[in-house]
Protein backbone atom coordinates (compact mmCIF):
# COMPACT_ATOMS: atom_id res chain seq x y z
CA UNK A 1 0.00 0.00 0.00
CA UNK A 2 1.25 3.66 -1.09
CA UNK A 3 1.16 6.13 1.90
CA UNK A 4 -2.13 7.41 3.12
CA UNK A 5 -3.64 10.22 1.69
CA UNK A 6 -5.82 12.09 4.36
CA UNK A 7 -8.06 15.27 4.21
CA UNK A 8 -7.78 17.58 7.23
CA UNK A 9 -10.51 20.17 7.28
CA UNK A 10 -9.89 23.02 9.88
CA UNK A 11 -13.40 24.29 10.36
CA UNK A 12 -11.80 27.75 12.27
CA UNK A 13 -10.85 28.57 8.72
CA UNK A 14 -13.55 28.22 7.26
CA UNK A 15 -16.23 31.44 6.33
CA UNK A 16 -18.79 28.91 4.43
CA UNK A 17 -18.41 30.56 0.72
CA UNK A 18 -19.25 26.73 -0.70
CA UNK A 19 -16.33 27.75 -3.00
CA UNK A 20 -15.54 23.88 -1.94
CA UNK A 21 -19.04 22.14 -2.82
CA UNK A 22 -19.09 23.91 -5.90
CA UNK A 23 -15.20 22.55 -7.36
CA UNK A 24 -16.61 18.67 -6.13
CA UNK A 25 -19.97 19.14 -8.25
CA UNK A 26 -18.04 20.43 -11.26
CA UNK A 27 -15.07 18.59 -11.65
CA UNK A 28 -17.38 15.14 -10.50
CA UNK A 29 -19.58 16.56 -13.45
CA UNK A 30 -22.52 16.23 -10.63
CA UNK A 31 -26.29 17.60 -11.59
CA UNK A 32 -27.73 20.32 -10.54
CA UNK A 33 -30.50 19.96 -8.04
CA UNK A 34 -33.56 21.57 -6.47
CA UNK A 35 -32.21 23.78 -3.65
CA UNK A 36 -33.30 22.87 -0.22
CA UNK A 37 -34.46 25.16 2.62
CA UNK A 38 -33.09 24.42 5.79
CA UNK A 39 -33.19 27.29 7.72
CA UNK A 40 -29.18 28.60 7.08
CA UNK A 41 -27.61 29.13 4.81
CA UNK A 42 -26.96 25.45 3.99
CA UNK A 43 -28.16 23.96 1.26
CA UNK A 44 -29.06 20.62 1.07
CA UNK A 45 -29.99 19.04 4.60
CA UNK A 46 -27.64 16.40 4.12
CA UNK A 47 -25.20 14.32 1.71
CA UNK A 48 -27.26 13.20 -1.80
CA UNK A 49 -26.22 11.18 -5.15
CA UNK A 50 -25.13 14.73 -6.37
CA UNK A 51 -23.57 16.19 -2.97
CA UNK A 52 -20.41 14.76 -2.17
CA UNK A 53 -19.27 17.71 -0.30
CA UNK A 54 -21.60 19.74 1.96
CA UNK A 55 -21.00 23.05 4.24
CA UNK A 56 -22.68 22.39 6.81
CA UNK A 57 -23.92 25.51 9.35
CA UNK A 58 -24.95 25.29 12.72
CA UNK A 59 -26.20 27.73 15.34
CA UNK A 60 -24.80 26.74 18.92
CA UNK A 61 -27.02 28.19 21.99
CA UNK A 62 -26.71 28.95 25.54
CA UNK A 63 -28.72 27.42 28.18
CA UNK A 64 -30.99 30.22 27.80
CA UNK A 65 -31.76 29.32 23.63
CA UNK A 66 -29.57 32.66 22.51
CA UNK A 67 -27.42 31.82 19.55
CA UNK A 68 -23.91 32.11 21.32
CA UNK A 69 -21.49 30.92 18.13
CA UNK A 70 -22.34 30.38 14.27
CA UNK A 71 -20.48 27.12 13.34
CA UNK A 72 -19.34 25.94 9.71
CA UNK A 73 -17.83 23.10 8.69
CA UNK A 74 -17.73 21.64 4.97
CA UNK A 75 -18.23 18.10 5.52
CA UNK A 76 -16.99 14.80 3.49
CA UNK A 77 -17.13 11.27 3.49
CA UNK A 78 -14.25 10.45 5.95
CA UNK A 79 -12.60 7.67 4.24
CA UNK A 80 -12.92 5.55 8.00
CA UNK A 81 -9.85 3.13 8.29
CA UNK A 82 -12.47 0.46 9.81
CA UNK A 83 -15.08 1.47 7.03
CA UNK A 84 -19.12 0.62 7.90
CA UNK A 85 -20.47 1.02 4.33
CA UNK A 86 -17.37 -1.08 3.08
CA UNK A 87 -17.34 -3.87 5.23
CA UNK A 88 -21.48 -4.18 4.31
CA UNK A 89 -21.07 -3.79 0.56
CA UNK A 90 -22.02 -7.61 -0.10
CA UNK A 91 -20.98 -7.15 -4.00
CA UNK A 92 -17.21 -6.04 -3.16
CA UNK A 93 -17.72 -2.81 -5.27
CA UNK A 94 -16.68 -1.14 -2.13
CA UNK A 95 -13.25 -1.22 -1.94
CA UNK A 96 -10.00 0.58 -0.38
CA UNK A 97 -7.43 2.31 -2.76
CA UNK A 98 -3.63 2.11 -2.23
CA UNK A 99 -3.97 5.13 -0.68
CA UNK A 100 -6.26 3.81 1.84
CA UNK A 101 -9.43 5.87 0.47
CA UNK A 102 -12.76 4.30 0.14
CA UNK A 103 -14.51 4.04 -3.21
CA UNK A 104 -17.19 2.61 -4.70
CA UNK A 105 -16.92 0.73 -8.22
CA UNK A 106 -20.30 1.96 -10.14
CA UNK A 107 -19.92 -0.80 -12.45
CA UNK A 108 -20.12 -3.87 -9.78
CA UNK A 109 -22.19 -1.40 -7.06
CA UNK A 110 -26.01 -3.35 -7.86
CA UNK A 111 -28.12 -1.20 -5.63
CA UNK A 112 -28.64 -2.89 -2.48
CA UNK A 113 -28.62 -0.42 -0.63
CA UNK A 114 -26.55 -1.70 2.61
CA UNK A 115 -24.20 0.88 3.04
CA UNK A 116 -26.33 3.56 2.73
CA UNK A 117 -27.82 2.66 6.19
CA UNK A 118 -24.35 1.00 7.41
CA UNK A 119 -22.28 4.61 7.21
CA UNK A 120 -22.05 5.42 10.78
CA UNK A 121 -22.46 9.27 9.54
CA UNK A 122 -24.72 8.94 6.62
CA UNK A 123 -22.58 9.90 4.29
CA UNK A 124 -23.56 7.57 1.24
CA UNK A 125 -26.60 8.54 -1.32
CA UNK A 126 -28.88 6.53 -3.61
CA UNK A 127 -28.78 7.34 -6.93
CA UNK A 128 -32.17 6.11 -7.91
CA UNK A 129 -30.88 7.27 -12.12
CA UNK A 130 -28.32 4.62 -11.76
CA UNK A 131 -29.86 2.67 -9.38
CA UNK A 132 -26.15 2.35 -7.93
CA UNK A 133 -24.81 3.91 -4.68
CA UNK A 134 -22.58 6.71 -4.41
CA UNK A 135 -19.98 9.14 -2.06
CA UNK A 136 -17.09 11.20 -2.57
CA UNK A 137 -14.44 9.57 -4.00
CA UNK A 138 -11.34 11.84 -2.49
CA UNK A 139 -11.54 12.71 -6.72
CA UNK A 140 -10.10 9.66 -7.03
CA UNK A 141 -9.12 10.50 -10.82
CA UNK A 142 -7.56 13.21 -9.76
CA UNK A 143 -5.19 11.87 -6.80
CA UNK A 144 -4.28 9.04 -8.67
CA UNK A 145 -2.91 11.69 -11.16
CA UNK A 146 -0.75 13.80 -8.56
CA UNK A 147 -3.33 16.40 -8.20
CA UNK A 148 -5.24 17.11 -4.96
CA UNK A 149 -8.94 16.60 -4.67
CA UNK A 150 -10.77 19.74 -6.45
CA UNK A 151 -12.35 20.74 -2.91
CA UNK A 152 -9.04 21.15 -1.37
CA UNK A 153 -8.12 23.04 -4.48
CA UNK A 154 -11.01 25.58 -4.80
CA UNK A 155 -10.78 26.32 -0.60
CA UNK A 156 -9.57 30.03 -0.78
CA UNK A 157 -8.76 29.38 3.34
CA UNK A 158 -7.09 26.52 3.04
CA UNK A 159 -9.66 25.55 5.86
CA UNK A 160 -9.77 21.95 3.75
CA UNK A 161 -5.85 20.47 3.68
CA UNK A 162 -4.89 17.88 1.50
CA UNK A 163 -1.67 15.81 1.89
CA UNK A 164 -0.38 12.51 3.33
CA UNK A 165 -1.50 11.65 6.97
CA UNK A 166 1.21 11.17 8.93
CA UNK A 167 2.48 14.87 8.22
CA UNK A 168 -0.75 16.65 8.15
CA UNK A 169 -1.52 15.05 11.31
CA UNK A 170 1.54 17.21 13.35
CA UNK A 171 0.01 20.00 11.33
CA UNK A 172 -3.52 19.40 12.55
CA UNK A 173 -2.05 18.61 16.39
CA UNK A 174 -0.19 22.13 15.67
CA UNK A 175 -3.04 24.21 14.92
CA UNK A 176 -5.00 22.85 17.79
CA UNK A 177 -2.13 23.99 20.20
CA UNK A 178 -2.22 27.24 18.00
CA UNK A 179 -5.69 27.82 18.72
CA UNK A 180 -5.58 26.95 22.63
CA UNK A 181 -3.53 29.70 23.48
CA UNK A 182 -5.57 31.88 21.47
CA UNK A 183 -8.15 31.13 24.15
CA UNK A 184 -10.37 28.41 21.72
CA UNK A 185 -10.69 26.01 25.14
CA UNK A 186 -13.28 23.42 23.42
CA UNK A 187 -10.31 23.45 20.19
CA UNK A 188 -9.83 19.20 19.48
CA UNK A 189 -9.37 17.03 16.51
CA UNK A 190 -12.13 14.55 14.93
CA UNK A 191 -11.30 11.59 13.86
CA UNK A 192 -7.36 12.20 13.95
CA UNK A 193 -6.01 9.28 16.09
CA UNK A 194 -5.37 6.03 14.10
CA UNK A 195 -5.88 4.01 17.84
CA UNK A 196 -9.64 5.76 18.42
CA UNK A 197 -12.46 5.36 16.97
CA UNK A 198 -12.88 3.30 13.53
CA UNK A 199 -8.99 3.37 13.73
CA UNK A 200 -8.99 6.91 12.15
CA UNK A 201 -10.58 9.04 9.62
CA UNK A 202 -8.35 9.87 6.71
CA UNK A 203 -11.15 13.27 6.61
CA UNK A 204 -10.60 14.16 9.94
CA UNK A 205 -11.43 17.69 11.32
CA UNK A 206 -10.44 20.49 14.09
CA UNK A 207 -13.81 20.57 15.64
CA UNK A 208 -14.09 23.77 18.09
CA UNK A 209 -16.52 22.23 20.48
CA UNK A 210 -18.15 19.07 21.26
CA UNK A 211 -18.65 16.95 18.01
CA UNK A 212 -22.25 17.06 18.71
CA UNK A 213 -22.66 20.55 17.72
CA UNK A 214 -21.38 19.60 14.19
CA UNK A 215 -23.67 16.97 14.40
CA UNK A 216 -21.45 14.30 15.09
CA UNK A 217 -21.14 11.22 16.79
CA UNK A 218 -19.23 11.74 19.97
CA UNK A 219 -18.33 7.91 19.58
CA UNK A 220 -19.02 6.44 15.89
CA UNK A 221 -18.97 2.63 15.90
CA UNK A 222 -18.29 0.14 13.14
CA UNK A 223 -21.83 -1.66 13.19
CA UNK A 224 -19.90 -4.80 11.53
CA UNK A 225 -18.55 -5.12 15.43
CA UNK A 226 -22.04 -6.65 16.07
CA UNK A 227 -22.12 -9.73 13.69
CA UNK A 228 -19.89 -11.82 15.97
CA UNK A 229 -21.99 -11.46 18.69
CA UNK A 230 -25.32 -11.89 17.53
CA UNK A 231 -24.56 -14.83 15.24
CA UNK A 232 -23.36 -16.15 18.78
CA UNK A 233 -26.77 -15.62 20.10
CA UNK A 234 -28.70 -16.63 16.82
CA UNK A 235 -27.09 -20.28 17.29
CA UNK A 236 -27.88 -20.22 20.67
CA UNK A 237 -31.52 -19.62 19.87
CA UNK A 238 -30.70 -22.41 16.86
CA UNK A 239 -29.67 -24.58 19.66
CA UNK A 240 -32.57 -24.01 21.86
CA UNK A 241 -34.70 -24.23 19.21
CA UNK A 242 -33.55 -27.41 17.97
CA UNK A 243 -33.34 -29.15 21.01
CA UNK A 244 -37.54 -28.14 21.72
CA UNK A 245 -38.02 -29.87 18.38
CA UNK A 246 -35.98 -33.35 19.47
CA UNK A 247 -38.28 -33.38 22.47
CA UNK A 248 -41.59 -32.56 21.05
CA UNK A 249 -40.89 -34.88 18.26
CA UNK A 250 -39.24 -38.06 19.96
CA UNK A 251 -40.47 -40.80 22.13
CA UNK A 252 -43.90 -42.71 22.05
CA UNK A 253 -47.04 -41.06 23.77
CA UNK A 254 -49.92 -41.82 21.84
CA UNK A 255 -52.40 -40.20 22.55
CA UNK A 256 -51.41 -36.37 21.78
CA UNK A 257 -50.62 -35.13 25.30
CA UNK A 258 -49.53 -31.64 25.47
CA UNK B 1 -25.91 9.00 18.13
CA UNK B 2 -28.05 12.12 15.76
CA UNK B 3 -30.37 10.09 13.77
CA UNK B 4 -31.21 13.46 11.93
CA UNK B 5 -27.42 12.66 9.96
CA UNK B 6 -27.77 8.93 9.46
CA UNK B 7 -29.83 7.63 6.26
CA UNK B 8 -31.74 4.77 5.45
CA UNK B 9 -31.74 1.91 2.94
CA UNK B 10 -35.38 2.68 2.62
CA UNK B 11 -36.01 -0.95 1.16
CA UNK B 12 -39.36 -1.74 0.40
CA UNK B 13 -42.17 -4.18 1.86
CA UNK B 14 -40.90 -6.48 -0.67
CA UNK B 15 -37.96 -7.03 1.42
CA UNK B 16 -39.82 -7.49 4.32
CA UNK B 17 -41.78 -10.50 2.68
CA UNK B 18 -38.46 -11.82 1.23
CA UNK B 19 -37.76 -11.90 5.25
CA UNK B 20 -40.65 -13.32 6.33
CA UNK B 21 -40.85 -16.41 3.69
CA UNK B 22 -36.92 -16.92 3.82
CA UNK B 23 -37.31 -17.62 7.92
CA UNK B 24 -40.60 -19.98 7.40
CA UNK B 25 -39.15 -21.74 4.86
CA UNK B 26 -35.56 -22.70 7.06
CA UNK B 27 -37.82 -23.10 9.85
CA UNK B 28 -40.24 -25.89 7.93
CA UNK B 29 -37.24 -27.60 6.55
CA UNK B 30 -35.87 -28.16 10.03
CA UNK B 31 -39.18 -29.33 11.42
CA UNK B 32 -39.34 -31.58 8.79
CA UNK B 33 -35.84 -32.93 9.11
CA UNK B 34 -36.35 -33.49 12.81
CA UNK B 35 -39.05 -35.48 12.80
CA UNK B 36 -37.82 -37.13 10.15
CA UNK B 37 -34.63 -38.14 11.70
CA UNK B 38 -36.83 -39.21 14.87
CA UNK B 39 -39.90 -41.35 13.38
CA UNK B 40 -39.93 -41.14 9.60
CA UNK B 41 -42.90 -42.99 9.41
CA UNK B 42 -44.50 -41.84 12.04
CA UNK B 43 -44.57 -37.97 10.68
CA UNK B 44 -44.57 -38.86 7.18
CA UNK B 45 -46.95 -35.82 6.64
CA UNK B 46 -44.86 -33.50 8.58
CA UNK B 47 -41.59 -34.44 6.51
CA UNK B 48 -43.81 -34.32 3.07
CA UNK B 49 -45.23 -30.94 3.80
CA UNK B 50 -42.61 -29.48 5.34
CA UNK B 51 -40.53 -30.10 2.63
CA UNK B 52 -42.84 -28.56 0.23
CA UNK B 53 -43.41 -25.58 2.19
CA UNK B 54 -39.33 -24.87 2.49
CA UNK B 55 -39.36 -25.28 -1.45
CA UNK B 56 -42.22 -23.01 -2.46
CA UNK B 57 -41.86 -20.46 0.33
CA UNK B 58 -37.92 -20.51 -0.92
CA UNK B 59 -38.46 -19.67 -4.15
CA UNK B 60 -39.75 -16.26 -4.47
CA UNK B 61 -36.71 -15.25 -2.61
CA UNK B 62 -34.33 -14.27 -5.44
CA UNK B 63 -37.04 -13.12 -7.19
CA UNK B 64 -38.16 -10.72 -4.74
CA UNK B 65 -34.67 -9.81 -3.91
CA UNK B 66 -33.62 -9.06 -8.10
CA UNK B 67 -36.80 -6.87 -8.54
CA UNK B 68 -35.84 -4.62 -5.76
CA UNK B 69 -32.40 -4.38 -7.55
CA UNK B 70 -33.74 -3.79 -10.82
CA UNK B 71 -31.69 -6.28 -13.00
CA UNK B 72 -30.63 -10.64 -12.38
CA UNK B 73 -27.14 -10.02 -13.41
CA UNK B 74 -27.31 -7.72 -10.14
CA UNK B 75 -28.00 -10.74 -8.13
CA UNK B 76 -25.06 -12.54 -8.93
CA UNK B 77 -22.99 -9.41 -7.79
CA UNK B 78 -23.46 -10.59 -4.60
CA UNK B 79 -22.07 -13.75 -5.50
CA UNK B 80 -18.90 -12.96 -7.99
CA UNK B 81 -17.16 -10.93 -10.05
CA UNK B 82 -13.35 -10.73 -9.69
CA UNK B 83 -11.45 -8.04 -7.13
CA UNK B 84 -8.57 -8.62 -4.85
CA UNK B 85 -9.76 -10.00 -1.32
CA UNK B 86 -7.82 -7.44 0.34
CA UNK B 87 -9.27 -4.43 -0.69
CA UNK B 88 -12.98 -4.94 -0.05
CA UNK B 89 -13.22 -5.82 4.02
CA UNK B 90 -12.07 -8.02 7.14
CA UNK B 91 -11.69 -11.81 6.54
CA UNK B 92 -12.84 -11.26 2.85
CA UNK B 93 -12.00 -14.75 0.73
CA UNK B 94 -12.29 -14.60 -3.18
CA UNK B 95 -11.93 -17.95 -4.86
CA UNK B 96 -11.82 -17.37 -8.72
CA UNK B 97 -14.50 -14.62 -9.20
CA UNK B 98 -16.41 -15.73 -6.19
CA UNK B 99 -16.32 -13.80 -3.35
CA UNK B 100 -17.36 -14.35 0.73
CA UNK B 101 -17.33 -11.75 3.16
CA UNK B 102 -17.81 -12.97 6.56
CA UNK B 103 -18.65 -9.77 8.43
CA UNK B 104 -21.21 -9.18 5.23
CA UNK B 105 -24.31 -10.26 6.19
CA UNK B 106 -26.14 -9.73 3.34
CA UNK B 107 -23.23 -11.71 1.53
CA UNK B 108 -23.14 -14.78 3.52
CA UNK B 109 -27.54 -14.78 3.52
CA UNK B 110 -27.24 -14.68 -0.47
CA UNK B 111 -24.96 -17.78 -0.58
CA UNK B 112 -27.13 -19.56 2.48
CA UNK B 113 -30.35 -18.54 -0.36
CA UNK B 114 -28.26 -20.28 -2.83
CA UNK B 115 -27.36 -23.47 -0.33
CA UNK B 116 -30.60 -23.25 1.14
CA UNK B 117 -32.79 -23.01 -2.50
CA UNK B 118 -30.32 -26.04 -3.70
CA UNK B 119 -31.31 -28.27 -0.44
CA UNK B 120 -34.88 -27.55 -0.45
CA UNK B 121 -35.52 -28.40 -4.33
CA UNK B 122 -33.86 -31.77 -3.23
CA UNK B 123 -35.91 -32.30 -0.50
CA UNK B 124 -38.77 -31.62 -2.26
CA UNK B 125 -38.29 -33.74 -5.44
CA UNK B 126 -37.60 -36.68 -2.67
CA UNK B 127 -40.57 -36.65 -0.86
CA UNK B 128 -42.13 -35.85 -4.74
CA UNK B 129 -40.93 -39.03 -6.13
CA UNK B 130 -41.82 -41.07 -2.92
CA UNK B 131 -45.26 -39.90 -2.89
CA UNK B 132 -45.43 -41.28 -6.52
CA UNK B 133 -44.50 -44.56 -5.55
CA UNK B 134 -40.83 -44.22 -5.93
CA UNK B 135 -38.69 -45.40 -3.53
CA UNK B 136 -36.67 -42.37 -1.50
CA UNK B 137 -32.79 -43.06 -0.39
CA UNK B 138 -32.97 -43.15 2.92
CA UNK B 139 -29.21 -41.87 3.93
CA UNK B 140 -29.63 -39.04 1.34
CA UNK B 141 -32.63 -37.66 2.86
CA UNK B 142 -30.95 -37.57 5.80
CA UNK B 143 -27.82 -36.20 4.38
CA UNK B 144 -29.63 -33.58 2.27
CA UNK B 145 -32.05 -32.62 5.36
CA UNK B 146 -29.09 -31.77 7.23
CA UNK B 147 -26.85 -29.80 5.34
CA UNK B 148 -30.15 -28.23 4.71
CA UNK B 149 -31.49 -27.73 7.92
CA UNK B 150 -27.86 -25.83 8.83
CA UNK B 151 -28.63 -23.59 5.84
CA UNK B 152 -32.07 -22.95 6.65
CA UNK B 153 -31.21 -21.73 10.54
CA UNK B 154 -28.93 -19.00 8.74
CA UNK B 155 -31.38 -17.88 6.27
CA UNK B 156 -33.80 -17.58 9.07
CA UNK B 157 -31.67 -15.73 11.77
CA UNK B 158 -29.17 -13.81 9.01
CA UNK B 159 -31.59 -10.96 8.24
CA UNK B 160 -32.01 -9.83 12.11
CA UNK B 161 -27.70 -10.35 11.96
CA UNK B 162 -28.19 -8.03 9.31
CA UNK B 163 -30.24 -5.54 10.55
CA UNK B 164 -27.56 -5.70 13.45
CA UNK B 165 -25.09 -4.42 11.53
CA UNK B 166 -26.47 -1.06 10.44
CA UNK B 167 -25.56 1.99 12.03
CA UNK B 168 -29.81 2.38 12.76
CA UNK B 169 -29.91 3.58 16.36
CA UNK B 170 -32.74 0.91 16.47
CA UNK B 171 -30.62 -1.58 15.30
CA UNK B 172 -26.79 -0.76 16.36
CA UNK B 173 -27.51 -1.06 20.32
CA UNK B 174 -29.09 -4.30 19.81
CA UNK B 175 -27.96 -8.44 19.68
CA UNK B 176 -30.81 -10.18 19.63
CA UNK B 177 -32.44 -9.58 16.64
CA UNK B 178 -30.68 -12.91 14.57
CA UNK B 179 -32.16 -14.97 17.89
CA UNK B 180 -35.30 -13.26 17.31
CA UNK B 181 -35.60 -14.05 13.79
CA UNK B 182 -34.74 -17.42 14.03
CA UNK B 183 -37.29 -18.08 16.60
CA UNK B 184 -40.04 -16.65 14.36
CA UNK B 185 -38.92 -19.02 11.14
CA UNK B 186 -39.32 -21.71 13.66
CA UNK B 187 -43.17 -20.48 14.71
CA UNK B 188 -43.78 -19.48 11.56
CA UNK B 189 -42.26 -22.40 9.88
CA UNK B 190 -44.31 -24.96 12.40
CA UNK B 191 -47.54 -22.99 11.68
CA UNK B 192 -47.42 -23.32 7.93
CA UNK B 193 -46.57 -26.72 7.93
CA UNK B 194 -49.30 -27.17 10.75
CA UNK B 195 -52.21 -24.97 9.14
CA UNK B 196 -51.42 -27.03 5.40
CA UNK B 197 -51.41 -30.37 8.10
CA UNK B 198 -55.13 -29.60 9.50
CA UNK B 199 -56.97 -28.44 6.60
CA UNK B 200 -55.45 -31.49 4.60
CA UNK B 201 -56.67 -33.62 7.59
CA UNK B 202 -53.73 -35.66 6.74
CA UNK B 203 -52.77 -36.05 10.59
CA UNK B 204 -51.89 -39.23 11.84
CA UNK B 205 -51.62 -40.22 15.52
CA UNK B 206 -50.70 -37.24 17.55
CA UNK B 207 -48.15 -35.69 14.98
CA UNK B 208 -50.19 -32.12 14.72
CA UNK B 209 -50.34 -31.32 18.25
CA UNK B 210 -46.69 -32.62 18.51
CA UNK B 211 -46.27 -30.23 16.40
CA UNK B 212 -48.05 -27.90 17.41
CA UNK B 213 -46.14 -28.13 21.14
CA UNK B 214 -42.83 -27.41 19.34
CA UNK B 215 -44.30 -24.06 17.51
CA UNK B 216 -45.65 -23.16 21.10
CA UNK B 217 -42.07 -23.39 22.60
CA UNK B 218 -40.75 -21.49 19.40
CA UNK B 219 -43.22 -18.85 20.01
CA UNK B 220 -41.84 -18.60 23.82
CA UNK B 221 -38.37 -18.52 22.39
CA UNK B 222 -39.27 -15.30 20.02
CA UNK B 223 -41.53 -13.66 23.10
CA UNK B 224 -37.64 -14.47 25.28
CA UNK B 225 -35.64 -12.76 22.46
CA UNK B 226 -38.20 -9.94 21.78
CA UNK B 227 -38.31 -9.10 25.18
CA UNK B 228 -34.43 -9.11 25.43
CA UNK B 229 -34.19 -7.49 21.98
CA UNK B 230 -36.19 -4.20 23.78
CA UNK B 231 -34.28 -4.09 26.87
CA UNK B 232 -30.75 -4.09 25.13
CA UNK B 233 -31.99 -1.28 22.67
CA UNK B 234 -33.60 0.42 26.05
CA UNK B 235 -30.50 0.07 28.58
CA UNK B 236 -28.32 1.31 25.92
CA UNK B 237 -28.60 4.71 26.76
CA UNK B 238 -28.81 7.10 23.94
CA UNK B 239 -31.65 10.15 23.57
CA UNK B 240 -31.34 8.60 19.53
CA UNK B 241 -31.84 5.11 20.14
CA UNK B 242 -34.94 6.20 23.06
CA UNK B 243 -36.55 7.78 20.41
CA UNK B 244 -36.20 5.00 17.87
CA UNK B 245 -37.79 2.28 20.49
CA UNK B 246 -40.28 4.81 21.67
CA UNK B 247 -41.10 4.92 17.74
CA UNK B 248 -41.77 1.01 17.91
CA UNK B 249 -43.70 0.74 20.78
CA UNK B 250 -45.52 3.69 21.37
CA UNK B 251 -45.40 6.02 17.93
CA UNK B 252 -47.07 5.10 15.06
CA UNK B 253 -46.14 1.16 15.04
CA UNK B 254 -47.36 1.31 18.68
CA UNK B 255 -50.42 -0.31 17.67
CA UNK B 256 -49.52 -2.84 15.15
CA UNK B 257 -46.55 -3.64 17.48
CA UNK B 258 -48.81 -4.46 20.54
CA UNK B 259 -51.51 -5.87 18.61
CA UNK B 260 -50.72 -7.70 16.00
CA UNK B 261 -46.74 -8.90 16.92
CA UNK B 262 -46.96 -9.39 20.55
CA UNK B 263 -50.79 -10.09 21.48
CA UNK B 264 -52.19 -11.72 17.96
CA UNK B 265 -48.58 -13.42 16.95
CA UNK B 266 -47.71 -14.72 20.43
CA UNK B 267 -49.92 -14.17 23.93
CA UNK B 268 -53.25 -15.51 21.80
CA UNK B 269 -52.03 -18.72 20.46
CA UNK B 270 -49.87 -19.30 23.41
CA UNK B 271 -52.66 -19.00 25.58
CA UNK B 272 -55.08 -21.17 23.26
CA UNK B 273 -52.43 -23.96 23.47
CA UNK B 274 -52.04 -24.09 27.27
CA UNK B 275 -55.43 -23.80 27.63
CA UNK B 276 -55.54 -27.13 25.62
CA UNK B 277 -58.00 -25.85 23.27
CA UNK B 278 -56.16 -26.95 19.93
CA UNK B 279 -56.07 -30.79 21.24
CA UNK B 280 -60.23 -31.04 22.09
CA UNK B 281 -61.28 -29.00 18.89
CA UNK B 282 -61.73 -29.19 14.93
CA UNK B 283 -59.00 -28.41 12.88
CA UNK B 284 -60.13 -25.94 12.14
CA UNK B 285 -58.86 -24.08 15.62
CA UNK B 286 -55.26 -25.27 14.51
CA UNK B 287 -55.74 -23.64 11.51
CA UNK B 288 -56.96 -20.60 12.75
CA UNK B 289 -54.05 -20.29 15.52
CA UNK B 290 -51.38 -21.18 13.01
CA UNK B 291 -52.50 -18.32 10.64
CA UNK B 292 -52.59 -15.95 13.73
CA UNK B 293 -48.78 -16.97 14.15
CA UNK B 294 -48.28 -16.16 10.48
CA UNK B 295 -49.75 -12.96 10.70
CA UNK B 296 -47.98 -12.30 13.86
CA UNK B 297 -44.53 -13.41 12.49
CA UNK B 298 -45.07 -11.04 9.64
CA UNK B 299 -45.89 -8.02 11.52
CA UNK B 300 -42.75 -8.18 13.92
CA UNK B 301 -40.61 -8.20 11.40
CA UNK B 302 -42.00 -5.53 9.28
CA UNK B 303 -42.91 -3.36 12.37
CA UNK B 304 -39.04 -3.58 13.64
CA UNK B 305 -37.60 -3.29 10.28
CA UNK B 306 -40.07 -0.05 9.48
CA UNK B 307 -39.61 1.31 12.81
CA UNK B 308 -35.61 0.85 12.47
CA UNK B 309 -36.02 2.73 8.94
CA UNK B 310 -37.95 5.96 9.86
CA UNK B 311 -35.90 6.81 12.83
S1 LIG C 1 -17.74 8.01 6.26
FE1 LIG C 1 -19.29 6.50 5.74
S2 LIG C 1 -19.19 6.38 3.51
FE2 LIG C 1 -17.28 7.36 4.19
S3 LIG C 1 -15.82 5.64 4.43
FE3 LIG C 1 -16.74 6.00 6.44
S4 LIG C 1 -18.46 4.53 6.46
FE4 LIG C 1 -17.87 4.75 4.33
S1 LIG D 1 -25.51 -0.31 -2.75
FE1 LIG D 1 -23.73 -0.89 -3.98
S2 LIG D 1 -21.96 -0.09 -2.89
FE2 LIG D 1 -23.69 -0.07 -1.44
S3 LIG D 1 -23.54 -2.01 -0.34
FE3 LIG D 1 -24.92 -2.38 -2.08
S4 LIG D 1 -23.57 -3.13 -3.71
FE4 LIG D 1 -22.23 -2.19 -2.17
Amino acid sequence: MARTLAMFTDVSLCIGCRACQVACKQWNQLAPEEPEWTGTYQNHHHFTDKSYRLVRFFEETDDKGQIKQWHMMSDVCKHCAQAGCLEACPTGAIYRTEYGTVNINQDICNGCRYCVSACPFGVVAFNHDTGTATKCTFCNDRIHNGLGPACAKACPTQSIKFGFRDELAVVARKRVDELKTLGYKDARLYGEDTAGDLGGLNAFFLLLGKPSIYGLPEKPKLPQKNVVVDSLLSIGSALIVGLGALVAFRGRGGQGDA
Amino acid sequence: MEPGLLKSADWPALIDVYFFLGGMAGGAFVIATVANLLDRERYRDIVRIGYYVAFLAVIPGPVLLTVDLGLPTRFLHMLMVAKPSDAIGMDAITIGPFHLKPFSPMNAGAWALLGFSLFAFLAALDVFLEGRGGRSMRTLRVVVGVIGGFFGFFLAAYPGVLLGATARPLFIGAHWLGALFLAIGASTGGAAIAFVLSLSGGQRGDALSRLMRFTAFALIVQLAALALFMLTVSTSGSAGIARSLSHLVAGPYGVPFWLGAVVIGIVVPLALQFAGVIRKTAPAMTALVSVLILVGGFVVKYVIIAAGQAT
